[in-house]
Parts: structure tokens; C-alpha cells; sequence
């Protein structure tokens, strides 16, 4: 444990990025290899599901501590941060000989714990507190809690060990990525170079845009760039291999099992390949909307009549491997010839297709067929440079997303709970509300677009006009109104409203409204051209950007 | 029954003695615990403090200010009370102010600590009827660690820092957290430097028997090393154009709030140093139960965790925050 906390600790000490990737080279140098995979899995953002409930963990640190319950609560609420306060409150009295490893702590106390009664992990959590050294303890419950991510983006982690392992990024990308726990995998095998092919069917890392956020004209000549519509869909990677066919999203999950005429469609394809594209939902009279996908989306096995109701189509806009031949470091106009020559053989109106390019001469015709983007349903243009490679994750310079405007609307804050990091102790996280019938209705939760000024004054408003407490939310007097910005709106059966806004954030504070003159439901359902049979629809499952909201 | 102290618009009030204790406003006669800026405000008609508080409140007052003081322990009557001062172990001259009508003993703690400290007097416990205590830190989180093992902290971030030429620029509240930096950190290390709203407090601490290291103003006219040096600066400092010099600086802040992560990572520092002026939750409970005072009244900060609790072992012990008419007795 001793080299992990001090990693902890190191990382903990710093807000340079590179003096971090430092300490994470160092530390898997030096590190057990036993040890050295659970921080690969923990940075990779995985956790250990079910060991501990946070009710359970708070209990147990009264019983520990001989703080009543809600003392113990009261300083969960001060701190934020849930591992942070056990550590506070529980000794790390170190009278048991401590367990050497990171590797037997995690099992041991972590592990462990999936399963037991609830007085078996009472008396194993009491051991692990008193072999624990002080130091020891926050690293600890950071793992226990699932809050171990230490600023390292996976990026980062993937930089690391391929120094250590003198290997590309990208390859260990490949081989982190997809599901795999410390059991199933070792460190010799994320280093070890890549001549098995047992793990070819995960994706490689999304290679992601930037916003633009200049003029196109600074771009440079429009030649040089290749433009599609930017689609309002899901972005998958869809790959062959020996004949298996399999679909993943971003954040590595497969979706094939949700779209089985796209799996059934790549049948046609005669190689085994990596292709990359965004799932669409498409109907017969063209492009259908995100809130129809959403319907799709997590609901595994459709039946018939939801396959006919909502067809789906895979448009591929990028070629990434052909039978075993890593294509991503070729330059795009030549990885586009390959996609087409492959896909050409498909037949038209096919749940699989070929995205199609953008032909215009200059930025000025592009900047005005882009104003149809919304008619059109998409999101605006993708701009991507001819000579790009497909890179692994955000790198500034090839590719751009040229947005069209985001929807606004002025809306009243009613409900606010403590934020996480730097800000774990202010309230900083909103939700807000919209009118219907002369009541408020959540439609959104944001918690980014306020100055750090701006947070700590809202935080004094929350603190003095909270009127309700439903575990960690503050509901809070609806005076302070916000103007909104918003991508789209999805049907959300998890909200009285009906509606969930998407990546909606704070464009400023509204200081000259009052909350009379906050936006309706209607105009809200209005924006996103939702007819209002919409919301009567009974949606089985929500799409991740349903859970960014709370009520 | 008797009235010892009220609470009005101004702060706490003594009707038998007619004086205020750390008032806000313009009042006639006030009494100041410690020469924090929170405690002592100008614009009262005259102040009454601790031998040793004095040149500190003249500096926070201005030569026009009308301030007389006591030595610590010496009972003197105002009106119909009894009133001395008592170390309250918080900062240089900073005292317990304990009254006494008719029998009644009441005791206005001001901020306070039992926890040892190099450069202020060692705090007194003093038993009475009423306790009126701050809560700056009331919440169990709070539990500070020997001073001894905080000054080796800082010694070893600064050593670390000097190794690699960075210098260590240390946040420290100009008025006594400053001073306890100096008097516990190795002056072997390399030279010191202060900001120039720390130095006028330093002759009267060293005067009052504190002893301080060598130390050097920054001024940024001149050619002064400071890649071995720490850099102790007030945390209102940050932010300015006056840092703007020192970008490069590795920096930390020395403060209670510092056990707290998030509070640390919210100001952007690498490097908290939990050494506070304050009572941690234990010295809040060893103190409160040690005057063994059967009524608590609690300011600063958030009491409700410290009062529920106090409550919870049969103590009488309530807020003091709404200043309407609530007679402490
Ligand atoms: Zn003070
Ligand atoms: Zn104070």
C-alpha cells in the first residue's frame, strides 16, 4: 500500500499535468505488477460494484468513531466528499500489522465486501481501519467509494504506460479498453506486444472533435477540408472480425444487442474491419430524431414492432483497420477511398450506408447551407482536415465540429445539490425549471458557465433560501433566474415535465428577471420541433443524458 | 434573575457594566478579546483590551483611538460588574473576557485554543456559569495534529522546494498565523521573506518576548534571491499583481481550513498546512466541558453541529446568531 498512497498523495500535491504523468511513469515502475493492474482498472474509471453502500460506510464510521449517525451526515454535507470524511473521522490507529499490496488490500477489504452481511463487513472495514496507516486512509476509501480518478484522464494513463512499456498510446488504448478486470488480465499483457489477436473486436479510442470556435476562414482554404453534417445520433464503432460482427459506443459499451439490423446488415461486408460512424434513427421519409433513437437505445433484443416503428441506419464516415491493418496513422483522403470502395457494394436505403460529403467550393456557401442545419435535422457540419490522422481522443487540429447556435431559454433555479471537486463544498449543482399551467417543472440540470464569483454568491443565496431537503438535494426558493443554452430536448419518463434537455449549461445569470418571466414547457417542446404526442409516448429506457437530471 | 449580558444590534452587551464586547457600530464603551478585525472595529468611543493586545489594536485602530488595558487576571469594577481578562491562548494578547454580576459568572471566550502555541499565551480555563464560545471549527473533521509535526511539514515542503531552486511562497494570515510560521519553521533552511502587511506586527511579538527569526521585506525593486527562500504572505495577497512576480513559486496556505481537500484544491494549491488559531472539535468539547458552564451560547461559524451535540450530553446550549432581543442570563 505504501508506494499507492504515496502515488495518492503525490498526484494529490500538484496540478501540473506533467509533473502528475511523472509521478504515474514512477509509480509503475516501481510498482508490484499485481498492484500496478488494479490502478490501471481504477484510472481506466472502473470501480467495484456493490462492496459498499454510502449509508452503510457512514454507519459504520459512527459506530467506529462513537459520533452519532447524523453528526457523522452533518460532516458528509460540509465536506462533500464522502471518502474524505471517513478519513477524517476514523483513526487510522495502525495496532493491527498492516497488509502489504495494494493488490491484498483491494481484495481483502474491498472485494471482498460484495456479498457479506452487513455485520461482516462492519468487522471487516473495522480491520481495515486499524491496519490502515493514517496516510493510508483517504487513498483507501477513494477506492472504496469509486472516486479514485486523481485528475489522470485516461489519455494520461495511456501516456504512461506506453512509456513505460515503450509502446504507443494507441496500442494500450486498444488493449485497456473493452471490459476486463485485474483477473483477466495482467500487466505483461497490456505491454506485451500485439501479436495475439484475442482482443481485436474492442474499439480503438474515438478520435474526438474540437468545437469551433473561430471563423472557418482561419481554417485556411476550404480544399484542404473534408465536410459532413455533424449527426444527431450516437457515435459507434462498428467492427468485423471473423465474421463477428459487434457495435460500440463511446465509453466502451457493445450496443450491438440493441441494433440488430445494423449487426445483421455488416454480415454483407467481406472483411474483417473496423469502421466508424454514428447510428442514426432513419425512417422512411429520411433523417428521424435523437428522442426516437433514445427509444432505441439500451433496449436490448426489439421486438418487431418497435424495429418497424423506429428503423435505425449506421452511416460510416471513417475506416479505422481493413483485415488486420491499422489504418489510423494514413492520412483521411486515402482512409475515404478505402470506406467508399468498401461500402459501395452495399445496396442503397440499407441500415448500413456511406456518410455522405459536403461538396462546396468556399466557407460562404458552407456557412449558408449550415443555417438548415436544423430543418435538416443535424447538429451543424463536421470539419476534418484531408491529411488528418484518426488520432486517439481530442487533439487540436484536425478535426472540428462547426455547430449551429444552441437553443436559449431563461429558467428558474429550484433545486440545488453540493458539487464534486474543487467545488465538493458549495452548492453547485443546479436544476431548473421551466412553467406549466402556473407550476414549475424540472427540466435541467447544469453545473458548469458560472464564474468561480458567480458559484460562491449563488452558494450564499442556496444556503439562505432552502425550503426543502430530499437527501443530498436542496430544494431552494425560485427567485434567481438563468438563461440556459441547450443542444436539443429528449422525451424523459424520469421527469414530471416529460422533457431532459441535452448538454445543457449556464449562459449567464438573468440578475434583471424575475421568475415571471421564465420560458414555458411549450416554447421548450417547441425548439426541438417535438410534437406533443411525443411525450405521451411511453419510452422504455433513457439515454445517458437523461440522467443528468434529477426529478 | 440577573441580567449579565444581552444581545443587541451592536454585539454583546453587559447592562450592569454598561460596555460591549467586540461590538459592531458605534458604541461608547467596548471591550476587545483579541485585535483581529472581525473583533476590533473603529468607531467605538473607548476600548479596554489586554497589556499585550494594545500596540496590536493601535495598529488596527490608528494613533486616535482611545485604548486602555489590563494586565491579565486583574479584576476591575465597571458599573456594577466585575470584569477581567483571561488568555485565551488564540494570538498574542487575545483574552476570555469573564464577568461577574451578582454572583454570575459568565465568560465571552473571543476565539480561542488549548492547543499549545509558540507565540501567544497559554490559555487559562476559567469555570463559570455561562460559556460563550465560538464554533469556527466545530464539525469532529476538524482535529489538529501537534504543532510540532505541522512545523516539520512545512520545513520538509520548504527543504524540497530549496533543493530544486523554486520558492516556497506560504499563505498566512497576516496577524498571528504569520508570526506562528516564523517563531516554528527552521530558519537554517534559507532566508525568509515577509510581505510588507506582515512586518509592522512582528516588533511588538518580539517585544512581548517571541522569538522570531531574521527576516527580509520583499521589494520588487530590488535583486533578492528567493529561489531558496519561503515567502510568508497574506492570503488576501492572492490572486494579485503582486504574485505575478512569484508565478513560478510553488505555494501553500497554512490554515485550519486545509484539512479539508476540496477548500485546498478550490484555491488551487498544491500544499495545505492545517495549523490553526483555532479550537479543533476536541478543544471545543475539552474546553466547553472543562468551564463546566451550564448555559453555552455559540457564535462564529456554524454551531448548529456543536450545539445539537452539546445538547445531545444535557448541556443548555443554543445559537447566538439573531441579535433580537435574546437575553443570555
Ligand atoms: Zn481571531
Ligand atoms: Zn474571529
Amino acid at each position: 500500500m505504501e508506494l499507492f498512497t504515496k502515488l495518492f498523495h503525490d498526484l494529490d500535491s500538484t496540478t501540473k499535468t506533467n509533473t502528475r504523468l511523472d509521478f504515474l511513469v514512477n509509480y509503475f515502475l516501481k510498482a508490484d505488477p499485481n498492484d500496478a493492474i488494479w490502478v490501471c482498472w481504477f484510472l481506466n474509471g472502473n470501480r467495484i460494484k456493490g462492496a459498499l453502500k454510502t449509508s452503510e460506510l457512514r454507519r459504520f464510521a459512527s459506530d467506529c468513531s462513537g459520533l452519532p449517525l447524523w453528526l457523522v451526515e452533518e460532516c458528509h454535507e460540509n465536506v462533500g466528499d464522502l471518502a474524505e470524511t471517513i478519513s477524517l473521522l476514523v483513526d487510522g490507529a495502525g495496532n493491527l500489522p498492516p497488509i502489504k499490496g495494494l493488490n491484498a488490500i483491494v481484495k481483502r477489504y474491498i472485494q471482498s465486501l460484495v456479498g457479506m452481511t452487513i455485520d461482516d463487513k462492519r468487522d471487516r472495514l473495522r480491520e481495515a481501519w486499524n491496519s490502515l496507516r493514517p496516510k493510508d486512509l483517504l487513498p483507501f476509501h477513494k477506492l472504496l467509494t469509486g472516486g479514485f480518478r486523481m485528475g489522470i484522464s485516461s489519455g494520461n494513463l495511456y501516456k504512461a504506460l506506453a512509456r513505460v512499456g515503450k509502446v504507443e498510446p494507441a496500442f494500450i488504448a486498444q488493449r485497456l479498453s473493452g471490459n476486463w478486470n485485474p483477473d483477466s488480465m495482467s500487466m505483461d499483457d497490456i505491454w506485451k506486444s500485439s501479436s495475439e489477436d484475442s482482443r481485436l473486436c474492442v474499439p480503438f479510442p474515438f478520435c474526438l472533435a474540437y468545437p469551433l470556435q473561430e471563423e472557418p476562414e482561419n481554417l485556411g482554404t476550404c480544399k484542404d477540408w473534408q465536410v459532413e453534417w455533424k449527426w444527431d445520433g450516437i457515435r459507434a464503432q462498428l467492427i468485423i472480425n471473423s465474421g463477428i460482427s459487434m457495435l460500440w459506443s463511446r465509453g466502451d459499451e457493445s450496443v450491438g444487442n440493441s441494433f440488430p439490423e445494423i449487426i445483421e446488415a455488416s454480415k454483407l461486408i467481406p472483411y474483417d474491419i473496423c469502421l466508424d460512424g454514428e447510428i442514426m434513427s432513419w425512417g422512411g421519409d429520411g433523417l428521424g430524431l435523437f428522442s426516437e433513437l433514445q427509444q432505441r437505445l439500451g433496449r436490448k433484443n426489439p421486438g418487431l414492432s418497435i424495429l418497424q416503428r423506429i428503423p435505425v441506419r449506421f452511416m460510416a464516415y471513417d475506416i479505422l483497420a481493413i483485415e488486420g491493418q491499422d489504418l489510423r496513422k494514413e492520412p483521411l483522403f486515402f482512409r475515404r477511398k478505402k470506406l467508399e470502395a468498401v461500402l459501395e457494394l452495399l445496396p442503397s436505403k440499407f441500415p448500413l450506408g456511406l456518410s455522405p460529403l459536403i461538396d462546396e467550393k468556399d466557407w460562404f456557401t458552407l456557412s449558408q447551407l449550415r443555417e438548415e442545419s436544423r430543418q435538416r435535422k443535424v447538429e451543424g457540419f463536421m470539419l476534418k482536415r484531408r491529411n488528418s490522422r484518426y488520432e486517439s481522443g481530442r487533439v487540436k487540429g484536425g478535426w472540428y465540429k462547426w455547430k449551429v447556435d444552441p437553443f436559449l431559454a431563461d429558467m428558474v433555479l429550484v433545486s440545488a445539490q453540493l458539487g464534486h471537486g474543487k467545488r465538493a463544498n458549495l452548492y453547485s449543482d443546479y436544476s431548473f425549471a421551466v412553467w406549466c399551467d402556473g407550476e414549475l417543472f424540472t427540466v435541467a440540470k447544469a453545473y458548469s458557465g458560472l464564474s468561480n464569483k458567480e458559484i460562491e454568491q449563488v452558494d450564499g443565496f442556496i444556503r439562505k433560501n432552502i425550503s426543502g431537503r430530499f437527501g443530498p438535494v436542496r430544494a431552494v426558493k425560485p427567485e434567481l433566474v438563468f438563461e440556459i443554452a441547450f443542444e436539443g430536448v429528449n422525451i424523459s419518463n424520469r421527469h414530471k415535465s416529460g422533457v431532459a434537455l441535452r448538454f445543457p449549461r449556464i449562459k449567464r445569470w438573468r440578475k434583471d428577471k424575475t421568475p415571471n418571466d421564465a420560458s414555458t414547457l411549450d416554447e421548450i417542446r417547441g425548439f426541438a420541433g417535438m410534437k406533443c404526442s411525443d411525450s405521451e409516448r411511453d419510452p422504455s429506457s433513457i439515454d445517458k443524458a437523461g440522467n443528468l437530471l434529477l426529478f | 434573575m440577573l441580567r449579565v449580558l444581552q444581545n443587541r444590534r451592536e454585539g454583546l452587551f453587559c447592562p450592569a457594566g454598561g460596555f460591549f464586547v467586540d461590538p459592531c457600530g458605534h458604541v461608547s464603551r467596548a471591550v476587545i478579546t483579541h485585535a483581529h478585525s472581525d473583533h476590533a472595529r473603529k468607531g467605538h468611543g473607548s476600548y479596554l483590551c489586554s497589556d499585550n493586545c494594545k500596540p496590536l489594536l493601535k495598529i488596527r485602530l490608528g494613533p486616535k483611538a482611545k485604548i486602555e488595558s489590563l494586565p491579565f487576571g486583574k479584576r476591575i469594577k465597571m458599573g456594577d460588574a466585575l470584569v477581567s481578562l483571561h488568555p485565551a491562548g488564540h494570538i498574542l494578547g487575545s483574552s476570555q473576557v469573564k464577568i461577574e454580576v451578582s454572583g454570575q459568572i459568565w465568560v465571552v471566550s473571543g476565539d480561542y485554543k488549548p492547543q499549545p502555541d509558540l507565540t501567544c499565551e497559554p490559555f487559562e480555563m476559567i469555570k463559570c456559569h455561562g460559556f460563550v464560545t465560538e464554533s469556527t471549527f466545530g464539525l469532529p473533521v476538524y482535529r489538529w495534529l501537534p504543532e510540532d509535526t505541522i512545523y516539520a511539514q512545512i520545513n520538509d515542503w520548504w527543504v524540497g522546494n530549496a533543493e530544486n531552486g523554486i520558492p516556497s511562497l506560504l499563505f498566512a494570515y497576516s496577524l498571528g498565523k504569520a508570526q506562528r510560521v516564523l517563531a516554528g519553521v527552521d530558519p537554517e533552511i534559507g532566508p525568509i521573506f515577509i510581505h510588507h502587511a506582515v512586518s509592522p506586527f512582528l516588533p511588538i511579538y518580539e517585544r512581548s518576548g517571541v522569538d522570531l527569526p531574521k527576516v527580509e521585506k520583499v521589494d520588487l525593486d530590488s535583486e533578492q534571491n528567493y529561489s531558496k527562500g519561503l515567502i510568508v504572505v497574506p492570503p488576501a495577497v492572492q490572486d494579485s499583481s503582486w504574485l505575478k512576480r512569484f508565478t513560478y513559486a510553488e505555494r501553500a496556505f497554512a490554515s485550519g481550513w486545509m484539512a479539508i481537500r476540496g477548500l485546498r484544491r478550490r484555491r488551487n494549491l498544491g500544499k495545505g498546512f492545517v495549523l490553526s488559531d483555532h479550537a479543533d472539535w476536541n478543544g471545543l468539547l475539552q474546553v466547553i466541558l472543562g468551564t463546566g458552564a451550564e448555559t453555552v451560547k455559540i457564535t462564529h461559524g456554524n454551531g448548529h453541529a456543536l450545539s445539537r451535540y452539546l445538547f445531545g450530553r444535557g448541556i443548555d446550549a443554543s445559537l447566538l446568531n439573531q441579535p433580537v432581543s435574546a437575553e443570555v442570563q
